[in-house]
């Protein structure tokens, strides 16, 4: 199909926001008058115009074609991953474990095969954060696992 | 206070222990980051937003800075040696640095950078001077519909100038705005589009979205891409020195393209990528030789290089002037000053004269800096290419979640990081430009309020902006350049057609 989905989906993506943001807003928000604007006008117009230029980016690109750009999917995913864990595990885990696991995670999709380099890394990064943040900056973090009891 | 008392209040500023440290170290992580492909400017200015909240509010914004015009330096050094732009503003300079390069003349192509980023500079602190006392002065007379107008005119001119598809760009400036409306309104004290989470009640938070649209997504997006194992040449110090005829071509390329950066980065829209493209057709214009462009002409680097330099300082004029940013970096500076609960405006010269002073002399000073620091330095950031992608990213990772973290002590933030990330990173894939989304979202609560206000004032009647003489200016600039955009669309579409 000659279609130029990163158009299209991005259009769509668009619509659906606009509409959502304005639709939302009106019901939730008092919209006032053009001389005494309540809080929803701003909202309920902008979500108005993001709907109108979206169906402007998604109608052309259903008749034509367009080069697609692959997804980084596992890059994405593993990234995101080792935010997650550091981010959920930073309060438990410790600075220190949260930081060697967030590492790891994030070099998975390397263009390098090979543990002992992820490895050697996530103590380099690990070693360096605790000095800088913990030692440093003096931020307030468990450094390692808190056991219950 | 006149530009004399002025520089001289600014050493004082600028020369102070601590400024003068932040200054060197924004300049160098700067350059650093620049130096490297996979992460540019906004991304090491997003790193940083987290600092500044415990440092001076001069300090901040003059490390912050340095960082941007360091940037720049460095971003030459990859885009000469590698052909890999380090930062967009320098993606020009491959054009005829990479040539120079291949011909054994690394060495006098960055010797050619590092002066015009230098001298272009200067030219930009001259007319940053010039231009910001006289428009602080015309612009205590604008009103809130002037400023509403002019707010957006300057986000229209950024996503029609120079952007391959307007509306995909105003689409992102759109999302922006509404993204600006999460949180308390200001005058209802409504609880907007928050959908209950307590985090969001003071809106979203700037860092995060920062880190999440220019450090993640680029990561994400530079983990195979930054992967090219490069080699670059070695460049000693004796290959710095330019033949006689070389120091002949330099001055021309260095003053028009200085000229042009400080004129186009002051004004909205255009920066110092745009400007840095003008210098290079403007130099093969006037050339007698155009055909030498592209196989290693010197003035190819100069002036490119000078007019972005150029323009990343005259930039600073609306920004501290108008309060309004006119590119996405901008905005991140105005949004480090908001932190600390400072809001740019015309009054600012005279109310902050310490911040004002102080950041045009520290412009001096960082850019003297990098001159003398990067010149006998060069080797050591030749070798900073060397260093693979996967050994950085992993830790960049790492110190996104600290710095948002350390905001305000918060895993909410770093989920938020996270989910913005991907987001961003999504919408670059689908050629969505993400930096226009944060220029809508620093300006749509100022848009907000001075439009709330205009209508107010002009009881409900619209025909407001079209009295007041300065934002009717600005409202017919607005309806030109869009209508400009809609015909350019036409007309390609036509064309398009007509090739079938």
């Amino acid at each position: 199909m000659r279609r130029d989905w990163h158009d299209l989906l991005g259009g769509v993506a668009m619509v659906a926001t606009g509409l959502f943001v304005s639709i939302y807003s009106q019901l939730h928000y008092d919209i006032g008058s053009l001389r005494q604007m309540g809080p929803g006008f701003f909202p309920v117009t902008l979500g108005g115009i993001l709907a109108v230029l979206g169906l402007a980016i998604a109608l052309p690109a259903w008749r034509r074609s367009g080069t697609a750009r692959p997804l980084a999917l596992p890059e994405m995913l593993a990234i995101l991953a080792a935010i997650a864990v550091f981010g959920f595990g930073l309060q438990t885990l410790g600075i220190v474990v949260a930081t060697a696991i967030a590492v790891v995670l994030a070099s998975l999709p390397a263009p390098r095969p090979g543990w002992i380099w992820r490895c050697v890394l996530a103590v380099a990064v690990t070693a360096l954060t605790w000095l800088v943040f913990k030692h440093g900056l003096r931020m307030t973090m468990p450094v390692w696992p808190e056991f219950p009891g | 206070m006149t530009a004399f008392d002025g520089l001289m209040h600014g050493f004082s500023v600028a020369m102070r222990p601590d400024v003068l440290i932040y200054c060197v170290l924004g300049v160098v992580l700067g350059t650093f980051i620049g130096v490297l492909p996979g992460i540019g400017a906004m991304a090491a200015i997003s790193l940083l937003l987290p600092i500044t909240y415990y440092i001076s509010p001069e300090a901040a914004l003059i490390m912050l800075g340095g960082v941007y015009y360091g940037a720049q330096y460095g971003g030459a050094v990859a885009s000469i040696l590698l052909r890999l732009p380090g930062t967009p503003q320098s993606a020009v300079t491959t054009l005829d640095g990479y040539p120079m390069a291949r011909q054994g003349r690394a060495g006098v192509a960055l010797f050619a950078s590092m002066i015009s980023s230098f001298l272009g500079s200067m030219i930009g602190i001259a007319v940053l001077i010039g231009l910001a006392g006289w428009l602080s002065n015309a612009a205590t007379s604008f009103g809130a519909a002037d400023y509403a107008a002019m707010m957006v005119l300057g986000l229209v001119a950024a996503s029609t100038i120079g952007s391959k598809s307007p509306v995909k760009a105003f689409a992102m400036v759109v999302l922006g705005l509404i993204l600006g409306c999460v949180g308390t309104d200001v005058n209802s004290g409504v609880q907007r589009l928050t959908f209950g989470q307590t985090e969001l009640l003071d809106g979203i938070n700037l860092v995060a979205l920062a880190m999440g649209l220019f450090g993640v997504a680029e990561i994400i997006g530079n983990v195979r891409a930054a992967e090219r194992e490069g080699s670059p040449p070695h460049v000693s110090l004796r290959q710095l020195l330019p033949t006689r005829d070389d120091l002949r071509r330099l001055p021309g390329p260095i003053v028009r393209g200085g000229a042009l950066g400080a004129l186009f980065g002051a004004l909205p829209g255009t920066g110092s990528t745009i400007s840095s493209f003008l210098s290079y057709a403007l130099e093969r214009r006037v050339s007698r030789r155009p055909e030498r462009f592209g196989e290693g002409a010197i003035e190819g680097v100069a002036g490119p290089e000078a007019a972005n330099n150029s323009a990343a300082i005259s930039a600073f004029v609306p920004t501290l002037t108008l309060g309004i940013p006119g590119d996405p970096i901008m905005a991140l500076m105005l949004g480090a000053l908001v932190i600390h609960g400072i809001q740019p405006g015309p009054l600012m010269l005279d109310a902050r004269p310490d911040m004002f002073w102080g950041l045009v002399v520290s412009f001096g000073i960082g850019n003297l800096i990098l001159l003398v620091l990067n010149l006998p330095l060069i080797g050591i950031w030749v070798s900073m290419l060397r260093i693979p992608f996967r050994w950085l990213y992993p830790a960049i990772v790492v110190f996104v979640c600290l710095g948002v973290y350390s905001v305000r002590g918060s895993s909410y933030d770093i989920a938020a990081v996270a989910v913005i990330g991907a987001a961003g990173y999504l919408l670059a894939v689908a050629r969505f430009n993400p930096a226009l989304l944060l220029l809508g979202f620093v300006l749509g609560p100022l848009i907000e309020t001075n439009l709330r206000r205009a209508m107010l004032i002009g009881r409900g009647d619209p025909m407001i902006f079209l009295t007041r003489p300065i934002s009717a200016v600005f409202v017919a600039a607005t309806v030109a350049l869009i209508t400009a955009a809609i015909w350019g669309a036409l007309r390609k579409r036509r064309e398009g057609l007509g090739q079938r």
